[in-house]
């Protein structure tokens, strides 16, 4: 038995007994991380090398843990916005929501059609601009195999800063934006932003297509396909969702199947599904997204009701919500799947700041993946499965 | 502290040979021209992203802005680069990290830190996981404050450290940056508004400037009355 | 059936699941709490069990939570002794999806039975809770830190850790 058909037993054991592994293999301890340009961020995973092949893989994360959910449990539910921005740095806007809806839900504050809307706009546009630089970040990952490795990632840091610019024109921010607020937003739409929105989009549009042009290369073909294969079954269990559970079969999109926003109203939403589980079918899925993003954009920019953009009293100290004990859950979709929050008020006294808030990060269940999945595969492969996973570390460690 | 590297005076084995024969020494001050010419315009970064700031250094080293054509290559390793660029928030668990990296990085070497976090820990700061900025652990040439600072703005930092080197190359002295002083975060001094055991004469003024500003009146809440201050609930 | 009526119908098999087989009070039928049921710390793992057979596939979270002890409003009061809490969610897949909840309560000391068996995913968010909470959890195969180093001291959650705690040399 080779240790490639060993390790890739139908599920690698993620707790195997090194000292009991074949005594004559020619094995070895290598560390990947935490400082690594191919890990997204700071991430260590402790490989056990027979050869070439890896057998075991320990992760360990935690190199960025900035203790978010305590620093929130000390703030008022207005002060938390610019807090939770900083958790997935590549998608801010919807960390924004996640909690935001929280709040609302938990305070009881109507959200105006407008900012609903805008909501929904912002939440399209930034699914793209975060594909975009996943698209880029895997492209160089991969390596010299695409044309020098950073050229896609050039192109894509360009489409990408359009966006920043769209978003900065909003908010004034490039990014970790603060533009959400309990009950609405707290900017709105300026004018000749709709024009400009369908200029850059529909620019992207046209260059994705080069994208894939370029990237359908035998190479890019042969790293990717059959590489870092999760079937449905474990992605269920894991808990995988987004873009990395539908490129492994299951037809599930919290847009479509628990409907927040206006997305409801999005009647023809298409959701991307890929049956192999592998690294090219999560490329797949990302790139169908990413077009399918741009459409509902571009819909959506059109016919932003006329309306307040904020519902309730606006913001004027922090300590002006208060809540009752209660606790709700809310999930939305983010690039990376979803994006829970679990709230906890705690009345009386304690009414104005949350009593506990955990965020459940979509990624930290896709890096629970890796001991599953790296073993049966070269070290190569392993950046560029890590790559496909599309981590975010800020948000796994929180 | 530990002890500032970079301060120390710039040795190179060409002088060596130089000063061998007799009259070429006099040639020491063209190559010298050409070896600051040389450090400082191929500045090999190693950066240390370790969250958002890291984001905005790719945005730096990607195409609009381009830290390529200022000769400043990103290496993946610290044994091939001269300027650390600490971009992120450091945590207890990685600061050991970055100090062995920081040990293996060959002289001479520099330090940029950059955002807010790496200077002083942003509002992270008084978290048990953070430190309270990067210099803490290894010593710091240039400043960048922001949130993130703008790709911009890390080019206008490797502005000044070449200005820095240049000085140093010359025997010169350059007034060393010191950090920007944070305040305490958490819990400002002052309190906040509508605070028990604040200042009750600042809350009203505060209020009648913000009517001031006729902006839409809203009914605040009653001022508190002040009461004995209580330790705040951990 | 449309998602919307799959979903009340998902809510609908959850509250029959809960009141006849894990002894949660009420009528069949009517809603529940708005913060979610609370389950004996028996039934745990059981209803997880017949949860995932039943279509709630997809873990999605835990959340433990630390409550400590509060003295009573008057000195005669008695003191609420400190507790724990442990929030699970599940969802199904699929058009209409429905997030099932419910929560567990732990007196000091106790802990809980592990949901890896069921749900591998609960391995990673069970080790955090532990890590930043300090529940544990019975039965888990790999109970260690995941943020924090190892030799870190004390649980960062809960309630009566400073957030400013002192961690030589560095902070
Ligand atoms: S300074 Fe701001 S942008 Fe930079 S790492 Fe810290 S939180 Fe992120």
């Amino acid at each position: 038995m080779t240790a490639i058909a060993r390790a890739r037993a139908p599920r690698p054991d993620p707790f195997l007994d090194i000292d009991s592994y074949d005594p004559e293999a020619d094995l070895m301890v290598m560390n990947l991380g935490p400082q690594h340009p191919s890990t997204h961020g700071v991430f260590r995973v402790l490989l056990y090398l027979d050869g070439e092949i890896i057998i075991k893989a320990v992760p360990y994360p935690g190199y960025l843990h900035r203790g978010v959910e305590k620093l929130c449990e000390k703030l008022t539910y207005a002060q938390i916005t610019p807090i939770v921005d900083k958790n997935d740095y590549v998608a801010p806007m919807l960390n924004e929501q996640a909690v935001n809806m929280a709040f609302e839900k938990m305070l009881g504050v109507e959200v105006p059609p407008r900012a609903l809307h805008m909501r929904t706009l912002l939440a399209e546009i930034q699914r793209v601009a975060s594909h975009l630089l996943w698209l880029g970040t895997f492209a160089m990952d991969l390596g010299g195999a695409l044309g020098g490795g950073t050229s896609v990632f050039m192109y894509c840091f360009r489409e990408r800063e359009a966006i920043l610019d769209l978003f900065e024109k909003l908010t004034g921010c490039r990014f970790h934006y603060n533009t959400h607020t309990v009950g609405g937003q707290r900017h709105d739409i300026p004018a000749g932003w709709a024009a400009e929105v369908h200029r850059v989009l529909g620019a992207i549009s046209d260059r994705i297509d080069e994208y894939e042009a370029m990237l359908s290369h035998p190479i890019f073909l042969k790293r990717t396909k059959g590489v870092g294969v999760i079937d449905a079954q474990l992605a269920l269990e894991l808990g995988l969702t987004g873009p990395l559970l539908r490129a492994s079969g299951v037809d599930h999109d919290l847009r479509r199947d628990a409907p927040y926003h206006i997305y409801d109203q999005i009647k023809d939403l298409k959701v991307a599904v890929e049956s192999d589980g592998d690294c090219l079918a999560r490329y797949k899925v990302r790139v169908v997204e990413l077009r399918e993003s741009i459409r509902i954009s571009r819909l959506l920019v059109d016919n932003v009701p006329e309306g307040p953009i904020c519902g309730g009293r606006p913001i004027k100290q922090p300590g002006q919500f208060k809540a009752k004990a209660g606790q709700v859950y809310v999930g939305i979709e983010t690039p990376r799947g979803e994006l829970g929050t679990y709230l906890i008020a705690g009345g009386g006294k304690m009414g104005d700041t949350p009593y506990r808030l955990k965020i459940r990060p979509p990624s930290l269940h896709a890096l629970a993946v890796v001991p599953y999945v790296f073993p049966g595969h070269s070290v190569s492969d392993a950046v560029a499965i890590l790559g496909s996973l599309d981590p975010i570390m800020g948000e796994v460690d929180r | 502290m530990a002890v500032n590297e970079s301060e120390r005076s710039f040795q190179h084995p060409l002088y060596e040979v130089l000063e061998r024969f007799p009259g070429l020494d006099l040639a020491t001050t063209q190559v010298d021209k050409l070896l600051t010419w040389g450090a400082n315009n191929s500045q090999w970064i190693f950066p240390m992203a370790t969250s958002c700031c890291g984001i905005e250094f790719m945005a730096a080293a990607a195409s609009l802005v381009d830290l390529d054509r200022m000769g400043s290559i990103t290496r993946g390793t610290p044994r091939q680069s001269d300027v650390m660029v600490v971009a992120g928030t450091i945590t207890v668990k990685m600061a050991p990290r970055v100090k062995r990296l920081w040990d293996q990085m060959p002289e001479p070497k520099w330090c940029i830190a950059m955002g807010s976090c790496a200077i002083s820990g942003d509002f992270y700061r008084d978290i048990y996981s953070v430190i309270p900025g990067i210099d803490v652990a290894i010593p710091v040439d240039v400043y960048i404050p922001g949130c993130p600072p703008n790709p911009e703005q890390l080019m206008a930092g490797m502005l000044r450290l070449q200005e820095k080197v240049n000085l140093k190359r010359a025997g010169l002295w350059s007034p060393p940056e010191t950090r920007p002083e944070t305040p305490k975060t958490i819990e400002p001094a002052i309190k906040r508004l509508l605070h028990q055991g604040r200042d009750r004469r600042i809350d009203a003024a505060q209020i009648d400037q913000a009517l001031s500003l006729e902006l839409p009146v809203v009914d605040l809440p009653p001022l508190p009355e002040p009461a004995p201050e209580k330790g705040e609930d951990e | 059936m449309t998602p919307a009526e799959e979903n009340a119908a998902r809510e609908q098999a959850f509250r029959r699941l809960l009141r006849e087989r894990f002894g949660v009070e009420g009528e069949a039928d009517a809603p529940l709490p708005d913060d979610g049921v609370v389950v004996d710390r028996a039934h745990h793992v059981d209803l997880a069990k017949a949860l995932h057979k039943a279509g709630w596939q997809l873990y999605v979270t835990c959340a433990a939570t630390h409550f400590p002890a509060v003295p009573g409003k008057k000195p005669t009061d008695a003191t609420t002794p400190e507790c724990f809490e442990v929030a699970t969610v599940l969802r199904t897949v699929g058009p209409g999806s429905h997030t099932a909840r419910w929560r567990v309560k732990l007196a000091v000391g106790e802990s809980l039975p592990t949901l890896v068996p069921v749900f591998v995913g609960a391995d990673w968010q069970e080790r955090e809770q532990f890590d930043l909470v300090g529940v544990h959890f019975e039965g888990h195969p790999d109970l260690r830190r995941l943020m924090m180093p190892e030799d870190w001291e004390g649980h960062p959650l809960r309630r009566d850790y400073a957030i400013d705690t002192p961690h030589a040399p560095w902070r």
